[in-house]
């Protein structure tokens, strides 16, 4: 497949600061998601390829044209910005008809795209109202009609998912996915690995301003089930659980929380070791109170994988 | 030497016109617009207590015209259009960057000096919208024993001229100032009642390096009264030359905020 989106040593420094490193990727028609813990330089890679900021090193090319002030490109192009802003004292259908007025478009194309991208994200009802008047849902929503209101083959959206219900989120993600259907090149940074699979199976890995990894989710998922995961579960008798946890090899450590209520489990096998702890419980009917992973997230795999 | 093709030039100003059409719309209908309307309409108000004076004091008191010349100019060229043009010029470029707007304007097929342009029309038409209502009402206000006069009228044309024509320089030059600089604002009104406001009284060429010289030289010579000092020490240009110079300030500033908003990247960042 020919890659829509190339980007050659592509590098950006705020001044002393690191942006981005040395990034050379081919993006192809699909779902791509771009994972990486707050401040991995995600943003300013989406923000790169949209030609907002120039690169201090390297090259972007969408459809083999360069990004920098290529208008024509931009009505090729839609972004959902991460910040949660607007022009406050626009009513939604305002917002959207106004970018669309930007982009071009007849007064009557204007009102049928914004139409049809109020009723895709479901703000049909309320686009007369203010959008301070918006819930946060709202407001994301709208973000994501702005940029595909003009029926963009690019669509790139910073951290869409956040800030959303998970009702809101299974309803985004589902029309994320329509649009991989229909063969558009769909980018999508978040820092939660969970939303980022429901999305694609392809990732590319991002921290401290470098592509860590890129690949399908499996392998993405390997260098991840590679790092020792911390769980914690409270419970009505720790010691019991913590010895019957012991004989397992996928089992490296186990000690007893501050509370001395609570069992810390370290395990390398994620799926193996949850199996094991739902069966313990159910046999020895054990009253459970809470269930964590201290350290389940996205900073502390990326310090396990570059080896802090 | 290149030349911009004609298509690139009109497809220029037709982005010119989208953002102007887009921003007008939105600059009407602001919370601003609604506060910065009744500022603009205080020498409304001072009229009609002047007015209301003359009539139940029974003194005749200064003609209108008198009035309308000194304290309504004073009121307009000194403050109002200042003020407006200082949050409205400053806020094309700093309102997307505050407000974290940017990237809405800057991924749309536009080129950024056009966002500058159509919004700093925009900004203006509505200025001037207000000012212009404004300043008829308290013509009338003042005037209103003596409409038919149409010698009034002209005077009443070349204020307003002079009103469009400051509005059009600060505003420019606010632009700018919103394009370049952080405290925008700060630094703006250091500029309109610091440098504009002392510069102008100096003798010689000194007071040429301030707007309101250039926009003073179109008023007639106040030589006695009250407000006289609204033209002390003016040395005025030439109506011709001083017109020149303040389509030259509109532009240049205007081409440097183009070139700051094109080139400069700003953070979004707090």
């Amino acid at each position: 497949m020919t890659a829509v989106i190339e980007t050659s040593k592509l590098s950006k420094w705020y001044g002393n600061v690191l942006g981005l490193s040395d990034v050379s990727l081919e993006i192809e028609p699909g779902v791509t998601g771009l994972l990486g813990p707050n401040g991995a330089g995600k943003s300013t890679f989406l923000k790169l390829i949209t030609g907002q900021i120039r690169p201090s090193i390297g090259t972007v090319r969408i459809f083999d044209q360069k990004v920098q002030n290529n208008q024509a490109l931009f009505s090729r192009i839609g972004f959902c910005p991460e910040h949660d802003s607007f022009y406050e004292e626009m009513t939604g259908w305002v917002f959207l008809t106004s970018l669309l007025k930007l982009q071009g478009f007849s007064a009557g194309e204007i009102r049928s795209r914004a139409e049809k991208a109020l009723d895709i994200v479901e703000l049909s009802a309320d686009k007369d109202r203010l959008i301070r008047a918006y819930s946060r849902g709202m407001r994301q929503r709208l973000k994501f009609a702005q940029a595909i209101a003009h029926d963009p083959e690019v669509i790139i959206l910073d951290e869409p998912l956040s800030g959303l219900d998970p009702l809101g989120k299974r309803k985004l993600i589902r029309l994320i996915k329509a649009y991989r259907e229909e063969g558009k090149t769909v980018i999508v940074s978040s820092h939660v690995l969970p939303e980022i699979e429901a999305l694609t199976r392809t990732i590319i890995l991002i921290h401290q301003g470098k592509v860590f990894a890129k690949g399908d989710i499996h392998y993405i998922r390997d260098l991840i089930e590679s790092h020792p995961h911390m769980v914690s579960i409270r419970c009505d008798n720790p010691r019991g659980l913590a010895g019957q946890l012991l004989g397992e090899d996928y089992v490296l450590k186990v000690r007893f929380g501050p509370d001395r209520r609570s069992v810390l489990v370290e395990t390398n096998n994620r799926d193996k070791f949850f199996a094991l702890l739902l069966s313990l419980l159910v046999k020895n009917q054990m009253e459970v109170e809470e269930i964590t992973s201290p350290d389940d997230n996205l900073q502390a795999v990326f310090d396990y994988l570059v080896g802090k | 030497m290149t030349s911009i093709p004609p298509t690139d030039f009109r497809s220029f100003l037709s982005s010119v016109g989208r953002v102007f059409a887009v921003f007008f719309r939105q600059g009407r209908k602001a919370r601003r617009t609604r506060f910065f309307f009744l500022f603009s309409f205080l020498p409304v108000a001072v009229s009609l207590v002047i007015k209301f004076n003359q009539v139940f004091s029974g003194k005749p008191g200064r003609e209108g015209g008198y009035l309308f010349t000194n304290l309504i100019m004073l009121f307009y060229l000194q403050m109002i259009i200042l003020i407006l043009a200082l949050f409205y010029g400053t806020s094309v470029c700093s309102e997307e960057l505050e407000g974290k707007t940017l990237a809405y304007l800057i991924t749309r097929p536009i080129p950024k000096a056009a966002i500058v342009l159509g919004k700093y029309a925009a900004y203006m038409a509505v200025m001037t919208g207000m000012v212009i209502l404004g300043l008829i009402f308290s013509f009338f206000v003042l005037n209103v024993d003596r409409l038919l006069d149409p010698s009034l009228y002209g005077l009443l044309g070349r204020y307003l001229g002079v009103l469009i024509l400051g509005l059009m320089a600060y505003g420019a030059f606010f632009t700018f100032l919103g394009s370049s600089l952080k405290r925008s604002i700060f630094f703006g009104l250091l500029f309109s009642f610091g440098w504009e406001n002392v510069i102008q009284y100096f003798p010689g060429s000194t007071q040429r390096l301030a707007i309101a010289h250039y926009l003073k030289s179109f008023l007639p010579a106040t030589s006695s009264g009250r407000f006289s000092f609204l033209t002390f020490r003016l040395e005025p240009t030439k109506p011709g030359l001083a017109l020149l110079m303040l389509f030259a300030i509109a532009a240049a500033f205007l081409a440097l905020a183009c070139l700051f908003f094109s080139k400069k990247e700003y953070s979004l960042e707090d």
